[in-house]
C-alpha cells in the first residue's frame, strides 16, 4: 500500500461525512437486475413511498465545503510534487522528473469533479493539443502535457524547464482561487459519473497522454476524486435509495481492485499501450460499468431537468 | 436470401400457430414466425425468429442483410455474476428479437432505459442474437474448465495470418444479424449496456452482404466472385446433423450446439483489381462473369474433377478445388459458410480495408475447417488474402424456452 496523504484524505473526509447517515436502512427497492430494459427505469431504484423533502440547494452547502477543502489539500500536494519536478528538472535527472511529473498529474486528476469551475487555468495546467492552431507548437500549449511532450516525446528536461516554472505559477494561482470558486450544486451531482466519462474518452483512449501512457495513473486519480465526490453526496442519495449508493459504491471498489492488481512497487503502474489486452478490457469495461451506475445519481438526488450548462463565464482566468 | 426468407415466411402462416414453429424438431429456431401483437410494424421490420428453440437462431437460418460480431472478455468478479450476466444476454436478446414498445421515460427520470435509437417501437427487423464461447472462459477464473467442449481450443495462427490480438480471441461471441444496420446497432448497444461489468467489449466487426435483387445464386465477395455456392443443404436435417450440430461425442450440456469459426480475411482490393481475368480465374476456380466452375456451363454444376485429374481445366490449386475436392474422403469435412463482407478504413499505406468477415459452422473443427485450412495453405490466392483476426468459439444449443438462457447448461 501507498502512502499517499490524498487517498488517506479522501477516506477520512468520507468516513466523516458518513458519520451519522444510517448504513443499515430499509432495503426495499429492487436490488437485482431487471430482465427488462437493459438500463432500469428510475422508478425501479428509487423509494416511492414516504416523505423524502425536496432537495434544497442549502443541502449541498456541507458536500461542496468538503470538496472544497479536498481540493485545496490536492493541490497543496501537488504544489510539493511540482517543487520535486522543478528540482529534478534542474538537475536534469530524468529518472525523477518523469516520477515527479506522474505523481503531479494524477493529483490533478484526482480533483476532476471541479474542473469545470476552473476556466482558463484548467486549460494552462491540463489543456491538450488538440484544439489549438498549429497543435504541439502552438505557444498556447503549456503545463502538464507540454512537460510530457518534453521529457517523453523529446527526452530532454532543459526543454522542460520554462513549462515548469509556468505549472508552478498556475497551480499556485488555481489554489488561491480555490475558495471563491463556484461550484454550482446540480452540476457538482453530475459530476459523479462525468468524471469517469472523461476517463474513458480522454484517458483510456490514449488521447490525453499519450506520450507517458499514464492513462491508469490518471485513472486512478479520477477514481479516487469520483470516491470523495460520492463520498459528499452520499446522505443525498441515500435518503432515496440504498440501491443506488450500494451499487455505484461497489462499481468503484471493483474498479479500485482491479487498478491494485495492476499496481508493482510503490503503487506505480503499467503503461497504457503496453497493458495487456484482457487487462486493458478489464479496465475499460469496469470504468464503463462504474459510470453506468453513476449516471442515476443526479436525478435520484434530485429529479428535477439538470440546470443549463455553464460554460466558462465567471470562471478564474489565467495568468 | 429474401426470396427464401419470404417463402419461409409464407409456410409459416400456412402452417398456423407462429410461435409453435420454433419448437417442431428439425425446424428448430430457423422458422421464422409472424411478429407478436408487441410489434406493430409492417412489411420487413415486422419479420422475425424465434430466440428460443432446440438450436440457436442465426447459424441455419438465411442470412440477413447485415451483421455485427462482437467478441467480449468475461469480466465479472465470479462465477454468479457471470451467470447472471449471460441470463441477462439471452433474457435482453429474447426481447429485441421479439420487439416491444421502447421505455423512453421522461425529463426528471434519469437516463432513457431504451437509446431510443429505434424511436419508439423496437421492431424486430428479422433480428438473429447467435451467442457463443471461446476456450478462455474455460480457463481457471470461473470454475468451468472441467465443462470446457471437447473440441474448442483457442483459434491458432495459420502460417499465412497476420492476426492482430486486439481483433482476435475473446471470451463470448454475439452474433448480431438483421435486416438494417440501425436494428444491430440499437441491439448491440442495449446488450452491451445490460451486460456492463460483466462483459467488457474486446472487438467487433460489421459486415453485409450484397442485395439479392441482383442477381440469382450466391452473393459476390469482394474479390468480384460468387461466394458460397457450394454450401451444404441447410434443409437436411440428416446432413445437418452429421455436419454441424453436436452429438453425444460432447458433454450433455454442450449437445446441439455447433463450432463457429470466424476469420477477419481482408482481401487486397488493389492489388486484386490489378490481376488478369485469366489469372484470377485460375486463382479461384470459377468463371468471374457467371460464376459456373471453370468449363461448366451454370453457377452451380459440378466442377466434375474426376474428367480433370491433371487440372488442365481446373488447377489443382484452385480455391475451389483444394477447399472442396468433391472425394469421397474429403466430404466430411465441409463446413456451413454463413460469412459477410465487411468493409472499414484506410491503412498506412493508403490502401482500402476491406474484405470477408469468414464465417463456418461445424461440428468438429479438426475434422472440417482446419482438414480444409491444411489443404489451402499456400494456395495462391494467399498472396491477395490477409486473415487478420477471428476466433473459434462454441455455441450452446438454444434456450428451451422464455425461462430457459443459452448457456444455462454449464452453470447447473
Amino acid at each position: 500500500m501507498r502512502a499517499r496523504p490524498g487517498a488517506a484524505c479522501a477516506a477520512l473526509l468520507a468516513a466523516a461525512l458518513l458519520a451519522g447517515c444510517g448504513g443499515g436502512g430499509d432495503h426495499d427497492e429492487q436490488s437485482t437486475a431487471a430482465a427488462n430494459p437493459p438500463a432500469q427505469p428510475l422508478e425501479d431504484l428509487v423509494r416511492l413511498s414516504g416523505n423524502i423533502p425536496r432537495v434544497r440547494d442549502a443541502d449541498f452547502a456541507r458536500p461542496t465545503a468538503a470538496y472544497r477543502r479536498y481540493v485545496d489539500g490536492e493541490l497543496r500536494s501537488m504544489q510539493g510534487e511540482i517543487a520535486a519536478l522543478s528540482a529534478a528538472v534542474a538537475a536534469g535527472d530524468m529518472a525523477a522528473a518523469q516520477r515527479a511529473w506522474l505523481a503531479a498529474d494524477e493529483r490533478y486528476e484526482s480533483i476532476g469533479a471541479a474542473y469545470g469551475a476552473f476556466g482558463d487555468l484548467d486549460a494552462a495546467i491540463n489543456g491538450g493539443s488538440g484544439g489549438l492552431p498549429g497543435g504541439v507548437r502552438s505557444p498556447d500549449f503549456t503545463g502538464l502535457h507540454r512537460v510530457e511532450l518534453a521529457l517523453w516525446g523529446h527526452g530532454s528536461t532543459a526543454e522542460a524547464a520554462p513549462f515548469v516554472a509556468r505549472l508552478d505559477r498556475d497551480v499556485a494561482a488555481l489554489r488561491r482561487a480555490v475558495p471563491t470558486i463556484e461550484i454550482e450544486p446540480l452540476e457538482y451531482v453530475l459530476r459523479g459519473h462525468e468524471v469517469l466519462e472523461g476517463s474513458l474518452d480522454l484517458q483510456l483512449s490514449g488521447r490525453e497522454s499519450p506520450w507517458s501512457g499514464a492513462a491508469l495513473r490518471a485513472l486512478r486519480g479520477n477514481l479516487q476524486g469520483t470516491e470523495v465526490v460520492l463520498g459528499t453526496l452520499r446522505p443525498l442519495i441515500a435518503r432515496r435509495s440504498h440501491v443506488v449508493a450500494e451499487r455505484s459504491e461497489a462499481s468503484l471498489a471493483a474498479l479500485g481492485r482491479a487498478l491494485r492488481r495492476l499496481e508493482g512497487d510503490g503503487g506505480s503502474l503499467p503503461r497504457w499501450d503496453r497493458t495487456p489486452e484482457r487487462a486493458r478490457t478489464e479496465i475499460a469495461g469496469l470504468t464503463a460499468a462504474a459510470a453506468e451506475q453513476l449516471a442515476y445519481v443526479p436525478e435520484v438526488i434530485d429529479p428535477r431537468p439538470p440546470p443549463a450548462r455553464k460554460s466558462a463565464i465567471g470562471a478564474v482566468a489565467a495568468e | 436470401m429474401r426470396a427464401r426468407r419470404r417463402e419461409l415466411l409464407l409456410g409459416g402462416a400456412a402452417m398456423g400457430a407462429g410461435a409453435a414453429l420454433g419448437r417442431i424438431p428439425g425446424l428448430g429456431s430457423g422458422a421464422a414466425v409472424a411478429a407478436g401483437a408487441a410489434a406493430p410494424a409492417e412489411g420487413e421490420l415486422a419479420e422475425s425468429f424465434a430466440f428460443d428453440g432446440a438450436h440457436q437462431a442465426g447459424i441455419l437460418t438465411p442470412r440477413q442483410r447485415r451483421a455485427i460480431f462482437a467478441s467480449f472478455d468475461a469480466i465479472a468478479p465470479a462465477r454468479a455474476e457471470l451467470a447472471d450476466g449471460l441470463r441477462t444476454l439471452s433474457e435482453r436478446a429474447r426481447a429485441l428479437c421479439t420487439g416491444y414498445d421502447a421505455l423512453l421515460g421522461a425529463p426528471g427520470e434519469g437516463p432513457t432505459p431504451d437509446s431510443g435509437v429505434l424511436g419508439n417501437t423496437v421492431s424486430p427487423d428479422a433480428l438473429t442474437v447467435t451467442i457463443g464461447f471461446g476456450a478462455a472462459l474455460f480457463d481457471d477464473r470461473y470454475g468451468l474448465a472441467a465443462r470446457r467442449p471437447r473440441g474448442l481450443r483457442e483459434m491458432p495462427a495459420f502460417p499465412d495470418d497476420d492476426l492482430h490480438a486486439a481483433e482476435s480471441h475473446g471470451d463470448v461471441i454475439v452474433q448480431l444479424c438483421a435486416n438494417t444496420d440501425e436494428t444491430l446497432l440499437h441491439a448491440l448497444r442495449d446488450l452491451s449496456r445490460a451486460t456492463r461489468g460483466v462483459l467488457g467489449p474486446r472487438w467487433k466487426v460489421e459486415g453485409f452482404l450484397p442485395s439479392p435483387d441482383r442477381e440469382s445464386g450466391a452473393g459476390r465477395n469482394l474479390l468480384g466472385f460468387k461466394d458460397g455456392t457450394a454450401n451444404p443443404d441447410t434443409g437436411n436435417e440428416a446432413t445437418m446433423g452429421e455436419l454441424v450440430w453436436t452429438g453425444r461425442e460432447e458433454p450433455a450440456w454442450a449437445r446441439g450446439g455447433t463450432y463457429q469459426v470466424v476469420r477477419i480475411i481482408r482481401n487486397r482490393v488493389e492489388f486484386w483489381d490489378r490481376v488478369s481475368r485469366g489469372e484470377q480465374e485460375l486463382m479461384i476456380g470459377r468463371d468471374k462473369a457467371r460464376g459456373a466452375p471453370l468449363g461448366r456451363a451454370a453457377e452451380r454444376d459440378d466442377p466434375d474433377y474426376g474428367a480433370d485429374p491433371q487440372g488442365r481445366r481446373i488447377p489443382l490449386d484452385a480455391h475451389i478445388r483444394l477447399a472442396r475436392p468433391r472425394t469421397e474422403a474429403t466430404e466430411g469435412s465441409q463446413i456451413l459458410r454463413r460469412g459477410y463482407n465487411y468493409s472499414r478504413g484506410i491503412d498506412e499505406a493508403d490502401q482500402l480495408d476491406m474484405g470477408l468477415v469468414f464465417v463456418a459452422f461445424q461440428r468438429d473443427i479438426a475434422r472440417q475447417f482446419e482438414a480444409v485450412q491444411k489443404r489451402l495453405a499456400g494456395e495462391p490466392l494467399v498472396d491477395y488474402v490477409v486473415p487478420t483476426g477471428g476466433g473459434y468459439f462454441f455455441l450452446p444449443p438454444g434456450a428451451r424456452d422464455s425461462q430457459d438462457w443459452v448457456g444455462s447448461g454449464l452453470f447447473i
